[in-house]
């Protein structure tokens, strides 16, 4: 599937020049949690990153914000940037869904790289699950698909996933169980991280027994919903060398965007999804200079167990139809083959888009993931999904310098 | 598929460019958007065409109103209240027979005898008296 990608070199050159870095992360609490708002969360999280890269609240002079789907704003970064009392030179709201945190990320990149900040603050948070009134849930539900043409047919977000999911089923012989799988992966792997909220164990049997959501799709094939916050803050080694940030930091290598469609109505094909998802892939591999192989740990976005299939195979770490398998296997856990989202990802631990993805990746290449850690840990993937399964978005993270 | 007045599902929120396809919804015939310059049919319905023509030039064709059911979803849980002693329902994605997809609902049909690849055709749902909908049962 690679082919030629025009001005990756360039990107290469310009993102060894700079040497882009995720220098601090954050995160809240994450669970049910009634007695704090959206801002709150996001003003929290913003400090624990300032926190952990030990610099000043005045050193930032760059902000990225996402949305809020409780608290609905005109312009949701210098809303937030009023509240938490900053004073950003460039700022910015990103909001393409699932793909939000990772194209954060590259978007404060590209600020920093064109001279528009030194310092730029990366956060989400929000009280989705105590927050979202039952109206508000419609309003998602329906923004979610085509309100005219699909919404009508009583088309549910998991009815979207499970659309995807029963093409591919169909498509290469899959079955229940290499759904499931990846529900018990993300499990295993929530249960070693303390701010997780769904802990115990669980099992295949437990996951395609369990509740019908939308057929092929129960319950536990759904990802959770949850309050909390998450930060990330993206600068330069040398500026992170000038504040005296002692973090060991995180090398953005690459990134990439990658688009199928919006509505499932206007899909061709599975290929189209497995195309999207390889063209974000591609255009991050390449301006890295690496392939799938050279991936130690990778974080894919979990909304929903068929994403994870869907994006595990577009980005090419193995043939189309083959990671129901590799997730059955047991190959996706830490310490196998390739780790995948050793924080639990949006089906176990909280689900606040692809922050969490972001933030534990920079764990895992500081070698500070505790009992979650990678060994040896040197490049990591992260790859964001919005809509269903529409727009890519992924980075590739290396502990070292691109060199 | 009576008149019903007391209709409270989502119903869809006409625009401009979309009037031709529900104004023929409620005469039960189903029409489909074609570019006149390309010759080709898009869908969901849009002011321009979605090709590299940008044509405004769009005619509205006479759909065969034969399907083959690309995918689908037994749905055990709706979007909203009204949807309460609905499920299990399908919603399905279906690809006519002018090479378009259209989300539907499989009607007059077991869900679990809906499959992938079925032949399916048009029918037409009076859901109030301003809005049909067209939907897919399975072919004879």
């Amino acid at each position: 599937m690679a082919t030629s990608i025009p001005r990756v070199k360039e990107a290469r050159e310009v993102l060894k020049k700079n040497k882009i870095v995720i220098a601090g992360v954050g995160e809240t609490e994450q669970g049910k949690i009634p007695d704090k708002s959206s801002f709150h969360f996001l003003s929290l999280a913003s400090k624990l990153a300032i926190e952990d890269a030990g610099i000043k609240k005045s050193d930032v002079d760059g902000l990225i914000t996402a949305f809020s789907l409780v608290e609905h704003t005109f312009m949701h970064c210098t809303t937030f940037a009023d509240y938490f009392g900053l004073r950003p030179k460039f700022f910015s709201s990103v909001a393409i869904g699932g793909a939000t945190a990772v194209w954060m990320a590259a978007e404060a990149a590209m600020a920093i790289a064109s001279g528009q900040a030194e310092v730029v603050l990366c956060v989400r948070g929000d009280n989705t699950l105590s927050g979202i009134s039952s109206s508000g849930m419609v309003a998602l539900i329906r923004e979610m698909c085509h309100a005219e043409f699909e919404f009508p047919y009583g088309l549910t977000t998991p009815g979207g996933y499970a659309l995807a999911a029963r093409r591919y089923l169909h498509d290469f012989g899959a079955t229940r169980e290499h759904l499931a799988a990846v529900a018990v992966t993300m499990r295993k792997h929530a249960a070693l991280k303390e701010n997780a909220m769904n802990k115990e164990p669980l099992t295949i049997e437990e996951v395609m027994s369990s509740r019908v959501i939308a057929d092929p799709l129960t319950k536990y094939d759904c990802s959770i919903i949850s309050d909390g916050g998450a930060a990330f803050i993206v600068t330069t080694e040398a500026k992170a060398k000038e504040l005296g940030i002692k973090n060991p930091l995180a090398y953005l290598w690459g990134m990439g965007q990658g688009y199928s469609h919006q509505y499932l109505t206007s899909l061709r094909d599975l290929d189209q999804i497995y195309n999207a998802i390889n063209n974000s892939g591609q255009r991050a591999f390449q301006t890295a200079g690496i392939g799938p192989k050279d991936v130690d740990v990778a974080f894919l976005y979990d909304c929903f167990t068929i994403t994870v299939l869907l994006e595990f195979e577009g980005l090419g770490f193995v043939p189309k139809g083959e990671g129901g398998p590799f997730a059955l296997e047991g190959r996706m856990e830490i310490g196998k083959d390739l780790p995948v989202n050793t924080h639990g990802g949006l089906l176990s631990q909280a689900h606040l888009g692809a922050m969490h993805h972001v933030v534990e990746a920079t764990l895992q290449l500081r070698g500070a993931a505790g009992p979650r850690q990678v060994k040896d840990a040197k490049v990591a993937l992260v790859h964001g999904n919005g809509g269903i399964v529409s727009a890519h978005s992924t980075i590739v993270l290396g502990k070292e310098p691109l060199s | 598929m009576a008149e019903n007045k007391t209709y409270e599902k989502p119903l869809p929120d006409f625009r401009p460019e979309t009037k031709p396809y529900w104004d023929a919804c409620k005469k039960h015939e189903l029409v489909l958007p074609r570019s006149k310059t390309t010759g080709e049919f898009f869908f969901y319905p849009r002011a321009i065409s979605p090709g590299n023509d940008m044509s405004e030039d769009i005619e509205w064709v006479k759909a065969s109103g034969k399907a083959k059911v690309w995918t689908y979803s037994i749905h055990y849980m709706g979007p909203t209240k009204a949807y309460k002693n609905d499920p299990p329902y399908v919603v399905a994605l279906v690809e006519t027979s002018e090479g378009v997809k259209m989300m539907t609902n499989i009607v007059d049909c077991d869900p679990k005898d809906v499959r992938i690849g079925m032949d399916v055709e048009v029918v037409f749902d009076d859901v109030t008296d301003e809005v049909t909908l067209p939907k897919f049962k399975p072919a004879k």
